[in-house]
């Protein structure tokens, strides 16, 4: 049978359903996603209820479709994701195939578990889990691998000749306060983008860049401290590693005696020095803010970072348009974390190769 | 302090003293180390225990200035080597004298004590001409003058400004030294005699009796990483000499003390055990509290170096090391760099923008 666009989108539409009845009785996979995460309960509502691509037009699910392609089977790695990334993963793997096998993350494999349930529970029997799928086992078609640099060149290493390797590698989320930006606003958007994983997703916002001088850095830093203290009252911070805590500890002396850090009790702001080199702080709520005199500054400045940039948040889209990759999601801020369900959200694989 | 140790003298002022009198004096000139005490809960004013000094970071020598001087008064500003993401460490100095003065005698102490005449000392790695801002290459020339016999530059840095390893330069300089039987001392990063032993295959460079090697630093990329151990069995048969003779070095642009390996002049002492001079001490702290652990537990170095008058008195690095033996003489061994945390999501690693493996 020939599987037009319309029977891909109602395919991945049929998986959105699944998800949608996963959702409506959540309550032992929030659990499930608290332990396997470390999340807070209410880290895993907010992805939950807000940042899962539930609603998707035709239009996106129709560039979803075209980026898939038409492949004899998919096999999906989730090595490192955040959970409702499995969706999308599992979305793009059904558009391009009729056999999706799925291997979930070992660390992390409730969502990715309970959605190809719901989907096979809804008739969908063209896809399944396995979890013990040997990469160099697959013997057709593609192979759909998220992870680390070092994980996507392992499996591209270990794949049989012939079969496709997609990598989905690591990334970040950048926010650009342009020049005519109410900060307060500003702030209050960043700060929804900022706790939603912890920021352990490839969309979340790590630096924020502020056209303007020192003291308009320092402006949005205030009010992001006190929007990220607010929002901690009600999402709190889930469990932070202790080698995420040692480098909480090592960023904030460092921002501290270069320039100012705001330290909340479950985030952190650096304000860098002016003109200094950009420092990916950690994630779980950290956010390094640097002033850029001019957009060309900026540019300079995340020139050395932009391989890892994956999306890009402003109230000034036609500006951040301007210094970003190509290959980057530009959205408004406060958005970053809900791209449409058009693609992968990382587009450099489609931009590199 | 530097002539007390070479007069094995004691030292003319405690440790914690000194450490403590040069926290002050940082924290006075420079905002920032003030705001980093303050921030620790430590009172400058009042400390009384080196150990208690907040410890500088590396990475702030990454993003800001970390001196005591105003810029027009800079000598000589080192850089630290660079990343994938192009940013290099600063550590500037307006007077080397002190630098100079205390490596030489340090380095004499582990490398060279026995010398009686200048002998012949060739550096893998670059003239001074050619990384001008490099602190290991500095050292190295500093070592040139003090131990060395004189020698034409094109025979004494071996690597030029490509890259290129002078086998050649080498030979002679080695056939030279057989013929007049004077010890050699070789100095080079851990990448370049990587890069030598591969050159040199199975054959071997037989070096004069009594010569003894200093290796340092990692390997940041620029060559195949070779186990230490498996490094020091290959050059001890590549030179023909014992193991003991291949000295371990550990120093960083960040800081103006090295540590040496006892092994060459200290039959008890295990190899892979780092001595302190007596201006710098190293504490293993907890990366996340940053405070001392237990003897003999692991932590990240904390090094409090007095030769940092005009920087940072105590660096924070990213080193795992664990204390052995006696408490204040033992030593220290060092466990490389502590691992960054690994990606939990998607969010990309520091290590993995960075490109360092691991993690």
């Amino acid at each position: 049978m020939v599987r037009t666009a319309a029977h891909r989108i109602a395919d991945v539409r049929r998986l959105l359903l699944a998800a949608r009845t996963i959702l409506e009785k959540r309550a032992d996979l929030v659990q499930a996603i608290v332990e396997s995460t470390g999340l807070s309960t209410e880290g895993v509502e907010l992805a939950l209820g807000s940042h899962v691509e539930l609603e998707a037009t035709d239009e996106e699910l129709s560039r979803l479709v075209a980026w898939a392609g038409d492949v004899s089977r998919v096999a999906v790695v989730l090595s490192a994701n955040v959970f409702v990334g499995a969706l999308r993963a599992i979305a793009l793997a059904r558009a391009a195939s009729d056999d999706v096998v799925v291997r979930p993350s070992r660390r992390d494999p409730a969502f990715a578990r309970a959605l190809v349930g719901a989907a096979n529970a809804l008739g969908d029997t063209h896809l399944r889990i396995d979890e013990a799928l040997d990469v160099a086992g697959v013997q057709a078609g593609e192979i759909h691998v998220y992870g680390r640099d070092e994980t996507i060149a392992d499996v591209r290493a270990r794949a049989r000749e012939g079969v496709r390797v997609r990598g989905h590698g690591s990334g970040m989320g950048i926010a650009l306060v342009g020049a005519a930006a109410d900060v307060s606003h500003a702030a209050r958007a960043l700060a929804d983008d900022v706790v939603v994983f912890d920021q352990r997703g490839c969309l979340s916002p790590r630096i924020a860049l502020v056209i303007g001088d020192e003291a308009r850095a320092l402006a949005l830093g205030d009010a992001l401290h006190a929007e990220l203290d607010r929002l901690g009252a009600t999402i709190p911070r889930g469990d932070v590693p202790k080698d995420e805590r040692a480098a909480s500890s090592r960023y904030v002396a460092t921002m501290t005696y270069a320039c100012r850090v705001l330290v909340g009790s479950q985030h952190a702001i650096g304000i860098a020095p002016p003109g200094a080199p950009l420092v990916l702080p950690p994630p779980y709520r950290h956010v390094h803010v640097a002033a850029c005199a001019s957009l060309a500054d900026a540019e300079q400045l995340l020139a050395p970072l932009a391989r890892a940039v994956v999306s890009v948040g402003s109230d000034d889209l036609e500006a951040a348009r301007a210094i970003v990759p190509p290959w980057a999601r530009l959205s408004a801020l406060g958005r970053m974390q809900r791209p449409p369900l058009d693609g992968p959200v990382d587009g450099r694989e489609a931009k590199l190769r | 302090m530097v002539a007390a140790f070479e007069a094995s003298a004691p030292a003319p002022e405690p440790f914690d003293t000194l450490a403590c009198d040069l926290a002050r004096y940082q924290a006075a000139r420079i905002e920032g180390y003030a705001r980093l005490c303050r921030a620790r809960g430590i009172d400058v004013a009042t400390v009384t225990n080196a150990d208690d000094v907040p410890a500088v970071p590396t990475d702030a020598f990454k993003v800001t200035r970390v001196a005591t001087f105003p810029p027009e008064e800079t000598h000589i500003t080192f850089r630290t080597s660079g990343t994938t993401i192009g940013t290099r460490g600063e550590h500037a100095m307006r007077d080397v004298a002190t630098y100079d003065a205390a490596a030489i005698a340090f380095g004499r102490r582990w490398l060279a004590r026995d010398f009686d005449k200048p002998a012949p000392v060739v550096v893998l790695g670059p003239p001074p001409s050619h990384a001008a801002d490099s602190s290991l290459v500095h050292m190295c020339e500093a070592f040139v003058r003090a131990f060395g016999a004189p020698a034409p530059a094109e025979s004494t840095y071996l690597v030029d400004g490509d890259g290129v390893l002078d086998l050649a330069a080498f030979d002679e300089r080695v056939a030279i030294a057989l013929a007049r039987a004077e010890p050699m001392l070789v100095l080079g990063t851990s990448f370049a005699f990587v890069h030598f032993v591969d050159a040199v295959g199975k054959a071997s460079f037989d070096l004069p009796h009594g010569s003894r090697v200093m290796q340092t630093g990692g390997y940041k990329g620029r060559s195949r990483e070779v186990p230490p151990a498996v490094l020091r069995a290959d050059l001890a048969r590549v030179f023909a000499l014992g193991e003991r003779a291949i000295v371990g070095e550990y120093g960083m642009t960040e800081l103006s003390s090295q540590f040496y390996e006892r092994t060459l002049f200290d039959e008890a002492s295990p190899l892979g055990v780092y001595a302190e001079p007596p201006w710098a001490r190293v504490v293993p702290v907890d990366p996340d509290t940053l405070l001392a652990v237990p003897h003999g537990s692991v932590g990240i170095a904390k090094v409090i170096d007095l030769m940092n008058i005009d920087s940072a008195v105590a660096v924070l690095t990213q080193d795992q090391v664990r204390r052995v033996g006696p408490e204040n003489t033992g030593g220290f061994e060092l466990l490389g760099r502590a691992p960054g945390a690994p990606a939990r999501g998607c969010s990309i690693a520091i290590d993995e923008l960075l490109g360092r493996a691991g993690g």
